[in-house]
């Protein structure tokens, strides 16, 4: 067996065949990807990525939201082809074209969501892969066997019942009898107990022992570290598109891989200078909307900056929705300014003073076609009317011309449509759309996603200056050193709990994402600050 | 090319067609020139054009109204059983203004406050109203009425131009000013881009839905009671099928099936392209049904044509680069 190539990013540890030798797997590797590397525009998602995985073992896949693990899932299913490098698979260098064809070559993936045909039958739904192969299987023949692969696996479903109505862990277990069907050799598993409970979590590990015992190969991805710990017989982590280390589980720890995960670079990132912290002005208490968050309490002041941090779907985005009135809170209480209040619609949150700068520039926060002018006096349309319920374009270019000075909008004109822009400066309008509601709360969510290091640096800026003006801003972002750098103090979400409120001081990579994911039980700061 | 250049070069193709319609016609018929004749171009179709303005508006907006055309019929049925009741003339129009503004409201309620899609609730309307209102009349036709209506409809009050040429004329600056200078059109416009970054903008999207069909009820009610003056007796089945003209003319006026984009300039050139090829296709002796086809050949142009040449487009830059 060769060794394989050393990672060449500075620090990373590889896991060669002799550690492989250790944990009772030797044997030619089933998987192996070579310096594989992908791009999308100006993002490096995966550079020089050479990983290995051994028949009958699993292998855990660690990192960040972007760190690059889907991306290489999705090359290796076939869904993504990669810039360069080589896939083997058991030693012979494969294309995979599409999901069928890494089906074909034994390669199959479950995903957090089942995705089954809801009216077909159990039965049906593990055999549709082998349509259009010139099998003419009878019904009976078909029920038979796919009896005999849920009692291998264990598992008792009527196959003549339609995969609707089924528990996602029962489909779940439909997925893998699907994959065994297949002949799986490597089973990808991304982040597959996000939806289940404690229960269906073990019988699950069960299932994939079985598997592992039988000699198939799985990888596991999941932001549940403590699961990772459970089941992976090895534990890679990925941090910005790179590999950064590959350990055996015995010979790591949780919060070494926190480590590896964190480890950042600040880049040009500068904290912000410490400004001063006015009078109380939100006051959260036990804040809930039923099974989405619950029992979130924070304060927010005058000019303070509170960081929500924590992975893509933990509620912190939920959290700005009911704060604005776009998906109203079920439970708790916010006060304003001492007063109790109540935010059912976002026509009520602006009316209050609350401003909620979407993470989704294209799709919920601009109108594309419509001309920068246009988008930011949107909210405020009703004071741009003259007597007549005309819009007073004069006064509105008058707007948009300011604010494209304050922010350093760059475009020919105001009156040019939104989509011409780059996303730094169409974050920007979407800042300038807001700001001109004079929001005395602002809630900034993934202000820097998807925009340059230059408009990224920019967007700092303008947050500086507003929570220097005595704005209270939350920002969310899984930018985790943005998050850092920017905020006085870091809320901590996992899975739609509070895990943490961290001061300025006791914030760090680590602390944070430990609490992100749940893996020791971190202090729990002061509510108030 | 931006949207706006899209979008001029879309009507400059539709002034370029009406040129060569215009010029056709005339050098075919030395008549069709005439004040006489280019009044009754527009009174021979009044009623569709003038309940393509406010469709305009619900298509910009994302939505569509099947119902129109029987709200037509629902209005023009309420207003001549009424009459038949005994009710006088003007309280008849009052009642059926006010059974089409009833019906929009109906189909406003489920499209904004339930969040149903407007396919298929002004279709259940197309059905329903229609249904109503033959009922209310049942298999005649009701005429005799008073002499002023029938001249309402048909008589030239300003020379050849009738009182419902009057009428789409100041509809149409309403329209045009509503939907390019109001805050009202500016929510059209932004709702039928993107929904859900209005709704995120605090616009009040169930109210402007709302609106513009409680609008399209009346209106069509109007158009409906003008018809009725026109022909000069109700029927049952009176303006069946026309909701298909109606989106026809908006469509081929360059605004998009998907919402967010068109304009009323468009719709204008369309409505006179489409009336002047009518008109010259039937001087040319040319039958009703080849005239439809024509039509359709038209509307699928016109929906096809903004793809291919962004097709085209696409490509020509792709040699480039």
């Amino acid at each position: 067996m060769t060794e394989p190539a050393l990672a060449r990013t500075k620090g990373a540890e590889q896991f060669g065949s002799s550690s492989a030798a250790a944990s009772g797997q030797s044997g030619d590797r089933i998987l192996e990807t070579r310096s594989i590397s992908k791009h999308f525009d100006a993002t490096q998602a995966l550079q020089d990525i050479s990983f290995s995985l051994y028949p009958g073992e699993v292998h855990a896949l660690l990192g960040e939201n972007g760190a690059g693990k889907s991306t290489l899932i999705k090359i290796i299913t076939g869904v993504l082809q990669p810039d360069g490098g080589e896939i083997l698979l058991a030693g012979t260098p494969v294309v995979i074209r599409s999901a069928a064809e890494a089906q074909r070559l034994g390669i199959a993936a479950i995903y957090q969501e089942p995705l089954l045909f809801p009216d077909l039958s159990v039965a049906e739904n593990i055999f549709v892969s082998h349509q259009g192969r010139g099998q003419v299987v009878g019904w009976r023949q078909m029920s038979q066997d796919a009896e005999a692969i849920l009692a291998q696996l264990g598992v008792a479903i009527d196959v003549r019942s339609p995969a609707r109505g089924l528990t996602l862990a029962a489909q779940q277990s439909v997925e893998i009898a699907k994959a065994i069907s297949l002949n799986v050799r490597v089973l990808i598993m991304d982040e597959p107990t996000a939806s289940l409970s404690a229960h269906e979590v073990a019988q699950l590990f069960g299932l994939v022992r079985d598997l592992r015992g039988q000699g198939v190969s799985i990888l596991f991805v999941s932001h549940r570290i403590e699961e990772v710990f459970e089941i992976a017989d090895k534990v890679t982590v990925f941090r910005d598109g790179r590999l950064i280390s590959t350990r055996l589980r015995s010979e790591t720890s949780p919060q070494r891989s926190i480590s590896d995960m964190v480890g950042r670079e600040m880049g040009l990132l500068k904290p912000r200078p410490r400004a001063a912290i006015g009078e109380l002005l939100l006051s959260v208490r036990g804040l809930g909307r039923e099974s989405v968050f619950e029992e979130v309490t924070f304060d927010l002041h005058r000019g303070e900056v509170l960081g929500f941090g924590g992975l893509i779907g933990a509620g912190r985005t939920d959290i700005g929705l009911a704060l604005f009135g776009i998906e109203p809170a079920t439970s708790g209480t916010i006060a304003l300014d001492g007063k109790e209040i109540t935010v059912r619609s976002p026509r009520e949150g602006m009316d209050l003073g609350i401003a909620y700068v979407s993470e989704d520039r294209r799709q919920l926060g601009l109108s594309l076609p419509m001309s920068i002018t246009a988008n930011i006096t949107l909210p405020m349309l009703h004071k741009y009317l003259d007597r007549f319920g005309l819009i007073r374009r004069g006064l509105e270019t008058e707007t948009a011309e300011a604010y494209r000075k304050r922010l350093s909008i760059r475009t020919s004109s105001v009156d040019l449509a939104v989509a011409k822009l780059s996303g730094g400066n169409q974050q920007k309008v979407m800042l300038s759309k807001w700001l001109n509601t004079k929001p005395s709360v602002l809630i900034l969510d993934e202000p820097t996603r998807g925009i340059d290091v230059g408009a990224k640096a920019e967007v700092h800026a303008i947050i500086a200056e507003l929570a220097a003006t005595g704005i209270g801003i939350i920002l969310i972002s899984s930018d985790l050193p943005e998050v850092l750098a920017m905020s006085d103090r870091v809320l901590v979400m996992r899975e739609g709990r509070q895990m943490a409120i961290f001061s300025r001081e006791e914030a760090t990579q680590e602390r944070v994402m430990t609490a992100a994911m749940g893996q020791v039980s971190a202090p729990i700061g002061e509510v108030a600050a | 090319m931006t949207i706006l250049g899209r979008l001029k070069s879309w009507e400059g193709l539709l002034l370029g067609l009406l040129a060569v319609i215009v010029v056709m016609n005339i050098l075919r018929s030395p008549y069709f020139l005439g004040a006489g004749n280019i009044a009754n171009l527009f009174q021979l179709s009044i009623e569709k054009i003038i309940v393509a303005l406010i469709m305009t508006l619900i298509i910009i907006n994302g939505e569509i109204d099947l119902s129109v055309a029987s709200i037509m019929g629902l209005a023009a049925c309420v207003l001549a059983w009424l009459f038949q009741m005994g009710a006088s003339l003007p309280i008849a129009i009052v009642g059926g203004l006010l059974a089409g503004l009833a019906a929009g409201l109906f189909n406003g309620f489920w499209v904004a406050y339930v969040g149903l899609p407007s396919l298929a609730v002004t279709l259940a309307g197309l059905i329903g109203f229609r249904g109503i209102a033959r009922i209310l009349v049942e298999d005649r036709a009701i005429g005799g009425f008073p002499v002023w209506f029938n001249t309402l409809g048909q008589q030239g009050i300003l020379g050849p131009i009738t009182a419902s040429i009057l009428i789409f004329a100041v509809l149409f600056a309403i329209v045009a000013i509503v939907l390019h200078g109001s805050a009202l059109g500016r929510l059209v416009y932004v709702i039928g881009n993107n929904l859900q970054a209005a709704r995120y903008s605090g616009v009040r999207v169930q109210s402007v839905k709302m609106t513009l069909f409680a609008a399209s009820g009346l209106i069509a009610a109007l158009a409906g009671i003008l018809y009725a003056a026109r022909l000069g007796s109700v029927r049952g089945d009176m303006a069946t099928g026309f909701e298909l003209d109606i989106i026809t003319i908006v469509l081929l006026g360059g605004v998009s099936i998907f919402g967010g984009s068109g304009n009323l300039a468009g719709v204008g050139l369309s409505i006179l392209v489409i009336l002047n090829l009518r008109n010259g296709m039937g001087l040319a002796n040319i039958t009703g049904n080849t005239q439809t086809s024509v039509i359709g050949a038209l509307l699928i142009f016109s929906v096809l044509a903004p793809n291919l040449a962004q097709n085209l487009q696409r490509r020509w830059i792709g040699r480039k680069t």
